[in-house]
């Protein structure tokens, strides 16, 4: 309880404070070149990341509904339709597979 | 309005996997109004279910959240000249939808700007907190999330979250060096999952920064 409290604290603080960043010291920001570049790509690669951390530590199961759930995103781009995919095709693969 | 019910339906997804975390009704409703970043709200709740602890999970949430300089200084000029408590709101209410919506419509010739941008995050962060706590009332409903399969829902929500990242094939390499980053960190190297996840966000980050610097 008292660690959610200090979590959504430090987030708030962290978040508010990246955004006023990028108003008072965006022109230091590089547009172009490396750090750019990487900065861009830090979502993707984290949020990628999270995906690989999660299938390697399930089986097959969870890797065959990682499959649907990644047609399926790539079919609808849609986030709820995702997870509700992904939820119905682990149910199915744990109850029946 | 398309944005907003957008909004909603993910609101009610992030409820939904926040009551997996042991997030109350109160917390959830406070952290939508304060944070108002549903993509690191997400990966915070996720970490904190997998038991990463506390500063790992700020840690996650933060570096998704990096993105958001990017675009507060794509429209720093919408802030300039204004009073301290304006620019400080304006921050605070800009997210990827109503910045995307102000761009839109500015390419369209229409004269938006600051009210423009903070009406439309006024809106947002209604709908988010008001979905956000109706998912996660709802979903303490659930007696038991596992055997419903719930468990798996962040991967699904990462998975769609990864698509709507992903912007070509410029990002195939930087994400797989990821992947293999993470993977050798947990089976060669025995990093806890949260560090493998810091490790493959850098390996990637930095591939992207080597392979595309135009």
């Amino acid at each position: 309880m008292t660690e959610t409290w200090f979590v959504i604290l430090a987030l708030t603080v962290g978040t508010f404070a990246i955004r006023l960043s990028g108003i008072f010291v965006g022109q230091m920001i590089p547009q172009q070149g490396p750090l750019a570049s990487g900065l861009r790509a830090v979502p993707g690669c984290l949020i990628i990341s999270l995906v690989a951390v999660s299938l390697l530590s399930g089986g097959p199961n969870e890797w065959g509904a990682g499959l649907v759930a990644l047609v399926v995103a790539v079919a609808t781009r849609n986030l709820p339709i995702t997870m509700a995919s992904g939820i119905a095709a682990i149910w199915l693969l744990r109850h029946f597979g | 309005m398309p944005l907003a019910i957008g909004a909603a339906i993910y609101g009610l997804a992030f409820g939904l996997l926040a009551a997996q975390a042991r997030f109350s009704v109160i917390q959830v409703g406070v952290m939508g109004a304060s944070v108002f970043a549903g993509g690191s709200q997400i990966v915070v709740a996720q970490q904190m279910v997998a038991g990463a602890g506390a500063v790992a999970a700020v840690a996650a949430g933060l570096a998704l959240n990096l993105r958001l300089m990017l675009v507060t200084a794509s429209i720093r000029d919408v802030y300039a000249g204004r009073p301290w408590w304006q620019v400080a709101l304006g921050a605070h209410l800009t997210a990827d939808e109503n910045w995307a919506l102000m761009l839109a419509q500015s390419a369209r010739g229409r004269n938006v700007g600051y009210w423009y941008l903070l009406g439309g995050g006024a809106c947002l962060v209604v709908v988010w907190c008001i979905a956000t706590v109706a998912g996660v009332a709802f979903a303490r409903a659930i007696p038991e999330p596992k055997s419903l399969g719930m468990d798996f829902a962040f991967t699904a929500a990462f998975i769609a979250i990864a698509r709507s990242l992903w912007t070509g094939r410029r990002d195939l390499a930087p994400w797989l060096v990821a992947v293999a980053a993470v993977a050798a960190s947990i089976h060669l190297a025995g990093f806890a999952p949260s560090w493998a996840l810091m490790v493959g966000g850098v390996a990637g980050a930095a591939t992207a920064g080597m392979l595309h610097h135009d």
